[in-house]
């Protein structure tokens, strides 16, 4: 299936009317059509694999739900539902989210969000974060190995036996390597003209398009009919 | 980067943008890692705000030693609920994070970013914007799970809920996090003094 690509701020339309209609969902049925709908739009973005894995595990709770709904009663299903209310509605917004960030490159990112006049004092360290998010778990690789070197267990156990000891071991080489990438970065950045007042440009070109707008309507039909579902109008 | 122009300016420069940007992404996964071990346990599911406020206290005050001016904490917030919103969680949350966020900038704001007691009592404030979700669902739990329950056992499920989930378990969620988050900011203290003030990293 040949990849679409859609413009970061459709993306982001998509991700608020997704939010909109998890949580205002009528049904139990309404919330199940929408993660098909996630699907069909991770299939667009040619992230087949991880949409039809994330539907699958969504079918696995929604089973859940209708067995819970059905056939328990007392404490346990008033705590089962009390948490499968909180998954309905949080999944369908969570698979959004995986699709998005998999398939939008930060510089595509920063664009739009340019686009969009997002102040530069959110949008700098916004970028910086997604930027060192991965890096914090390549760091956590080394200060295991580094700690398993000095006789320290990395694990539950050792924080349970070595509170202290363990703690600091983690943390100190944790804030200090991010403190000396903090430095590193805000050279390497000014350098590259973060300051530069002029508009920025990107070398992939952002715009709506056919299949923006396809995306965008499908969404928004989708919420519409979820609010006129819960208005009681069909 | 003291000849650039935005080193002159009084607000934030591009090095406590970036410094902001980083340490927020550490205060996000300890969020992230302290609450993964209650969020998908149905019975703990209430009390992640606690496990979420344990781990980021020193990564919290040390954010604040780096950067001692108006707008970390409340860009910290703004990020966290921006990624929270676009990672899907409940929007009570994220709303939550953003709100707390200012509102913890302003107290440690209040001492000049330098009072060791006022920035752990903003990393209380902070970490109760985790528990959006939590007052939202107590605030109206029948419509909660409204959603689910359009079948007929709808009075069943709410009897069953005035039973178990009293308010008392707001209460437990709101001061437990406040006594987490203040331990986790008394850790965090005893660790920039042995640790990081020695090597200048506060600076």
């Amino acid at each position: 299936m040949r990849k679409l690509h859609f413009d970061p701020r459709t993306k982001l339309l998509l991700m608020i009317f997704t939010i909109l209609s998890a949580t205002l969902s009528p049904s139990l049925y309404y919330a199940s059509g929408l993660v098909l709908l996630i699907m069909l739009f991770g299939f667009a973005c040619g992230k087949p694999r991880y949409s039809l894995l994330g539907a699958l595990t969504y079918t696995v709770f929604f089973a859940l739900t209708i067995l819970t709904r059905d056939f328990l009663y007392g404490t346990l299903q008033t705590m089962l539902i009390a948490f499968l209310g909180l998954v309905h509605k949080v999944y369908p917004c969570g698979l959004m989210a995986g699709i998005m960030i998999g398939s939008t490159k930060v510089s595509e990112f920063m664009t739009g969000m340019h686009r969009l006049h997002v102040p530069r004092k959110i949008v700098i360290p916004l970028a910086v974060m997604l930027r060192y998010l991965p890096v914090i778990r390549e760091d956590w690789g080394f200060i295991k190995d580094a700690m398993q070197m000095r006789d320290v267990s990395p694990s539950l156990g050792g924080l349970l036996a070595h509170p202290g000891k363990t703690a600091e071991c983690v943390y100190v080489p944790l804030m200090m390597s991010a403190s000396k990438a903090a430095d590193e970065l805000s050279i390497a950045s000014v350098t590259r003209g973060i300051e530069n007042p002029e508009p920025r440009t990107c070398l992939i070109q952002i715009r709506f398009g056919a299949a923006d707008a396809l995306a965008a309507c499908a969404f928004l039909l989708y919420f519409i009919a979820g609010m006129a579902v819960r208005g009681g109008w069909i | 980067m003291s000849n650039s122009p935005a080193a002159n300016r009084k607000g934030l420069t591009v090095k406590d943008l970036v410094t902001i940007g980083i340490f927020s992404a550490l205060l996000f996964i300890t969020i992230l890692v302290g609450g993964l071990f209650f969020a998908p346990n149905p019975v703990l599911t209430f009390y992640m705000p606690l496990g979420s406020a344990l781990l980021g206290g020193p990564v919290f005050l040390l954010l604040i030693a780096k950067v001692p001016k108006r707008g970390p904490v409340m860009t910290a917030g703004i990020l966290i609920g921006i990624i929270f919103f676009a990672t899907g969680m409940h929007w009570a949350m994220d709303i939550g994070y953003i709100v707390m966020g200012i509102i913890a900038d302003f107290a440690a704001g209040s001492r000049k970013y330098k009072s060791v007691r006022m920035n752990i009592l903003a990393y209380m404030l902070f970490s109760i914007g985790c528990t959006g979700t939590y007052i939202m669902y107590f605030i109206d739990p029948a419509s909660w799970a409204s959603t689910m329950l359009r079948g007929g056992t709808e009075q069943a499920y709410i009897d069953t809920m005035n039973a178990s989930a009293q308010n008392w378990v707001l209460a437990v969620i709101l001061i437990g996090t406040l006594t987490v988050a203040a331990f986790s900011g008394w850790v965090g203290n005893k660790m920039l003094k042995k640790q990081f003030e020695k090597a200048g990293i506060t600076a």
